[in-house]
C-alpha cells in the first residue's frame, strides 16, 4: 500500500532533523499558490534533542506533472534564500530536495509566513480599498530593492546564468518566442507584430544586470489590511536581467485588476514608476521601458499559450490552465495593441 | 422547449460560487471550483456570440486580402491570398469557423510581414486596414470578466 504523502514528507524531514525525535507531519492540506507549482500547507511536529516539543508551519512546493511555467526548482529556492533577511520580505527557506524519489518530484520546504492574503481582486473590496496606495508604494518600493541589490553579493547557489548587459533582450525575446513557435494552437498576428518590432528596434543596453523576480505582479506578494507587505512570492522565474523587465511586468495591463487605468490594480502608471526609480536609484528611460513593456505582452502571451497547450494535452488539467488561456490571451493582445499605438 | 443554454450556464454559475464553494473544503479545491465557475461564465459569453463573431472576422480578412491584389507581393503568397479570399464560409460549425480562421490568420501574419518591407501609400494603407482589423478582432473577442 502506497504511503502517503504526510507519511513521505515526514520520514524526509526526520533525514533533514536528525537528532529529531517523533516527527509528525499533519494537516497537510493543498492552497493556492500559483499554476507552476503543487503548494501544500502543513504542520511539522517533532521532538528536539533537548526533548521539548516543537511544532511548525511549514509549506511544501512541489513541482507538478506538467507546468504552466518550465523552471528549475534551485533557481526558486536560490532567489528565496538569497533575498531571506532584506529589505525583500520573503519566507525562510529550510530544505531544497532536488532528488524526485522522496516525493515523486523535486520540492523545497519553508516557513510559511501565516495571517495574510494574496488575491488580487480582494484589494478591490473593502477593508483594502483605503490602502491601496499604501500598498503601491511597499510593493514598487520592494520591487526597488530587488532591482537595487547587487546579484555579486547575493549567495545564488550558483543557479544563475550570468548576462552581459547588452544581451539581456535577446535572451528574453529569443526565449518566449521559442515558447510560442513551440506551444501555439493558432496563430498570433499582433504578437508577431510585436516580436517583429522589438527585434527591429533593441533597446539600450541595461544599465546595469539585476536579480529579476520575473512574475513580480499583484497576486505575488502577501498583504495585510493596513497596506503591509509580508512575503514576495512565486520566484520560479527568477534570473538575471535588465531590471527594466520586471518593472515593465508589473506595469502590464492583464494586471489592471480595478478594470481601470490603475497598475496591478493600485496606483497610475506614472506613480509606480516613480517609486520604482526613488528605490531603485535607476532611471526608467522611457524608450527601453516601452521596449520592456511591449516585450512582456510576448512573454505573456507565451504563459498564456503554454498554460493552454499544457490543458489541452491533458498534461496538466488545474482550471487555472483553461482559465488563465481563455482570460487573458485577449487581454494580452489588447495591451500589446496599446503600446503599440495600434488600439 | 428546454431550458435555455445561457440560461442553464448562468444559473450553474451563481450556484457554483453562492452555494457550493463557499462549503467546500479545502481552499484549494474550492478555489478551483470558482475558477470553473468563471470558466463557465466566460463560455456562456462566447456561446451566444461564436459563430458571429467567427463569420465576420473571416470574412473581414478575406477583405483584407482581396486588397492587396494590386500589390507587388511574392508571387506565392498572392496567389494564396487570392485563393483564400474567394472562400467564404460555408460549414457554420465553431470547429471548422476556427480552422479557416486559423489558416487566414496565418496568411495574416504573412501579408503583413510583406507589407512591412513595401514602401508606397497603397502598402501602408492596406497596413493601416489591417492594424484595424487586428483591433476590432481584439474587441470581439472581449470578456466582462477581462482585466483589459
Amino acid at each position: 500500500m502506497p504511503q502517503s504523502l504526510e507519511t513521505q514528507l515526514a520520514a524526509y524531514i526526520a533525514t533533514r532533523l536528525p537528532d529529531a525525535r517523533d516527527v509528525v507531519v499533519s494537516g497537510l492540506a493543498r492552497i493556492s499558490g500559483g499554476a507552476s507549482r503543487e503548494t501544500y500547507r502543513f504542520r511539522l511536529g517533532y521532538r528536539g534533542g533537548d526533548g521539548q516539543a516543537v511544532e511548525e508551519r511549514l509549506i511544501l512546493r512541489r513541482d507538478p506533472p506538467s507546468s504552466l511555467i518550465d523552471t528549475q526548482r534551485r533557481v526558486e529556492f536560490a532567489a528565496y534564500a538569497a533575498f531571506h533577511g532584506s529589505a525583500v520580505p520573503v519566507p525562510k527557506m529550510l530544505w531544497l530536495e532536488e532528488d524526485a524519489s522522496h516525493l515523486g518530484h523535486p520540492f523545497f520546504v519553508a516557513e510559511e509566513i501565516a495571517g495574510f492574503e494574496a488575491g488580487p481582486m480582494l484589494l478591490q473590496t473593502e477593508p483594502y480599498l483605503a490602502c491601496l496606495p499604501t500598498l503601491a508604494e511597499r510593493k514598487w518600493t520592494i520591487l526597488g530593492e530587488i532591482s537595487r541589490a547587487d546579484p555579486d553579493t547575493l549567495d545564488l547557489m550558483g543557479a544563475f546564468e550570468r548576462i552581459a548587459p547588452d544581451a539581456c533582450w535577446k535572451r528574453e525575446l529569443d526565449y518566449w518566442e521559442g515558447v510560442i513557435d513551440e506551444d501555439e494552437q493558432a496563430p498570433q498576428p499582433i504578437i508577431r507584430a510585436a516580436i517583429r518590432w522589438l527585434r527591429a528596434n533593441p533597446p539600450p543596453p541595461a544599465q546595469k544586470v539585476g536579480m529579476v523576480h520575473g512574475d513580480y505582479r499583484t497576486g505575488n506578494f502577501l498583504y495585510d489590511t493596513e497596506g503591509g507587505i509580508h512575503g514576495i512570492l512565486d520566484w520560479e522565474m527568477a534570473h538575471l536581467g535588465d531590471p527594466l523587465e520586471d518593472l515593465g511586468w508589473s506595469l502590464n495591463r492583464i494586471w489592471c485588476w480595478a478594470k481601470d487605468d490603475r497598475r496591478g490594480g493600485l496606483v497610475s502608471r506614472e506613480t509606480a514608476i516613480a517609486i520604482w526609480e526613488r528605490a531603485s536609484g535607476l532611471k526608467a528611460d522611457p524608450a527601453a521601458l516601452h521596449w520592456w513593456e511591449l516585450f512582456n505582452c510576448v512573454k505573456g502571451q507565451g504563459i498564456w499559450i503554454s498554460s493552454a497547450k499544457a490543458w489541452i494535452d491533458g498534461a496538466n488539467r488545474d482550471p487555472i490552465l483553461a482559465y488563465s488561456a481563455w482570460l487573458m490571451l485577449n487581454a494580452q493582445d489588447r495591451a500589446a495593441l496599446e503600446l503599440m499605438g495600434r488600439l | 422547449m428546454k431550458p435555455d443554454i445561457s440560461a442553464v450556464l448562468s444559473d450553474i454559475t451563481t450556484r457554483l460560487v453562492a452555494e457550493i464553494a463557499p462549503n467546500v473544503q479545502p481552499a484549494y479545491l474550492a478555489s478551483s471550483l470558482g475558477l470553473s465557475a468563471g470558466l463557465l461564465s466566460a463560455i456562456n459569453e462566447e456561446f451566444e456570440r461564436a459563430a458571429h463573431r467567427r463569420v465576420e472576422e473571416n470574412a473581414a480578412i478575406r477583405k483584407l486580402f482581396a486588397e492587396a491584389g494590386g500589390l507587388q507581393l511574392p508571387m506565392d503568397l498572392a496567389a494564396r491570398l487570392t485563393s483564400l479570399a474567394a472562400r467564404p464560409d460555408t460549414d457554420l460549425r465553431v470547429s471548422a469557423l476556427d480552422s479557416t480562421n486559423a489558416e487566414l490568420r496565418g496568411a495574416l501574419i504573412e501579408l503583413q510581414t510583406a507589407l512591412e518591407a513595401l514602401e508606397g501609400p497603397e502598402a501602408k494603407a492596406l497596413d493601416t486596414a489591417i492594424w484595424a482589423e487586428l483591433a476590432a478582432s481584439t474587441q470581439r473577442r472581449k470578456l466582462a470578466a477581462g482585466n483589459f
